[in-house]
C-alpha cells in the first residue's frame, strides 16, 4: 500500500499559497468553522472589508452547490457513484489561497454524474461571456425563478459576479459514469 | 398571533416577529444548509399577520451582513407578500442597516429596494 506523504502534500499546497485546504465529507458545520478560519485569517491580513466579504461569499455558495448537489443525488437514493470508481458524491475537496499580492483563489472539487455536466458546462460557458451588468441582468431573471433542480444557478452566478475574472472549471474522469468537478474562482 | 423569537446561530439570524408592534426584525447573518426551511415560518407568520386584517402597518427592521443566494430566494417571498399588501394599501417600511465599511451589505441591500415600491431606508450603522 502506497503510503501518504503528508510532507508532499503540504509543499504542494504552500507552493500554491493555499492558505486553508479539506477533503473529505462537507457537513453544514464544517463549512460553517471553515469559513469562520477563513474570515480570521483574512482579517489578519488586514483585507479590505469588500475583497473579505467576496472571498466569503464565493467559498459559501461554492460549498453549499457542493452540499446541495449531494443532497440532491441522496433524494434520488445515489450516494455514490454507480461506476467503478465508487466515489461518494459527498467527498468534496476545497481550498482558499493567495494567487497574487491582491487577488485570492477559492476553488471547489467534487465528483459530478457525467450526466449533470452538460448543463452546468454551459451554464459556465455562457457566463464567461457575459459583462458585468449582463450577469446583473441574468442575476435578476434567476433569482425570481422558482426553486427547481440543483439550485446551482443562482450560486454560480453570484460566484461570476464577485469574481475578478471568469469562473474556470476543469473535468477529470472518475470512471464511465462520474467525473470530477473542478470550479475554479479568482477574487 | 403568535410572538416569535428565535436566536441567532453562526449561519442565521435573530429573528423577531412581533404582532403586537407589527414588526419583524432579522439581525445577523443568513446563510444555513436549507434557506427555504429557516425562512419557511417567517413567510407563514407574514401571510398570517397580513391576513387579520387590512390596516395595521408592517415595519421590517434588517441588519443582514450576509445573505447567500439561497436565503435571498427566500427573502424575496417575504417582499413579495410587503410589496402586495403595499398595493392593497397597507404602511409597509423596510429600514436595511448596514455598516458603511462593508459595501456588499448595501448592494444587497439595493438590489433589494429596486424591485419593491413602498418605503425603503438604508441605514448606515458604522460609527468612525
Amino acid at each position: 500500500m502506497k503510503g501518504l506523504n503528508l510532507w508532499d502534500l503540504r509543499q504542494q499546497l504552500d507552493a500554491a499559497n493555499i492558505l486553508i485546504c479539506f477533503n473529505g465529507p462537507l457537513s453544514q458545520s464544517i463549512i460553517e468553522q471553515l469559513g469562520v478560519a477563513v474570515r480570521r485569517h483574512l482579517e489578519g491580513e488586514a483585507l479590505d472589508e469588500g475583497t473579505l466579504y467576496d472571498v466569503f461569499a464565493v467559498y459559501i455558495e461554492q460549498s453549499q452547490n457542493i452540499q446541495n448537489y449531494t443532497a440532491k443525488k441522496a433524494a434520488e437514493g445515489i450516494h455514490a457513484s454507480p461506476g467503478s470508481s465508487g466515489v461518494h458524491f459527498d467527498a468534496a475537496t476545497i481550498a482558499i489561497g493567495r494567487v497574487e499580492p491582491d487577488h485570492y483563489l477559492v476553488t471547489a472539487g467534487n465528483p459530478v454524474a457525467k450526466a449533470d455536466l452538460p448543463a452546468l458546462t454551459a451554464l459556465l460557458d455562457a457566463l464567461a461571456g457575459l459583462d458585468a451588468d449582463g450577469l446583473k441582468a441574468l442575476y435578476r431573471e434567476q433569482r425570481r425563478k422558482p426553486r427547481t433542480g440543483s439550485g446551482a444557478g443562482l450560486g454560480l452566478i453570484d460566484m461570476a459576479r464577485k469574481a475578478s475574472r471568469p469562473l474556470e472549471y476543469q473535468v477529470r474522469e472518475m470512471d464511465e459514469h462520474t467525473a470530477y468537478f473542478h470550479l475554479i474562482a479568482v477574487i | 398571533m403568535q410572538y416569535y423569537e428565535k436566536a441567532a446561530s453562526v449561519s442565521t439570524p435573530w429573528v423577531r416577529l412581533d404582532p403586537e408592534l407589527g414588526r419583524i426584525d432579522l439581525v445577523g447573518e443568513s446563510y444555513p444548509a436549507n434557506s427555504f426551511e429557516f425562512y419557511q415560518p417567517i413567510v407563514e407568520w407574514l401571510s398570517a399577520y397580513l391576513a387579520l386584517d387590512s390596516v395595521h402597518p408592517v415595519h421590517v427592521e434588517l441588519e443582514l451582513s450576509y445573505v447567500n443566494t439561497g436565503s435571498i430566494k427566500s427573502m424575496l417571498d417575504l417582499f413579495d407578500l410587503l410589496e402586495q399588501a403595499h398595493q392593497d394599501g397597507r404602511a409597509v417600511a423596510v429600514v436595511w442597516k448596514y455598516d458603511s465599511r462593508n459595501q456588499r451589505a448595501l448592494e444587497t441591500a439595493e438590489e433589494f429596494s429596486e424591485d419593491v415600491s413602498f418605503p425603503f431606508k438604508t441605514l448606515d450603522t458604522f460609527v468612525p
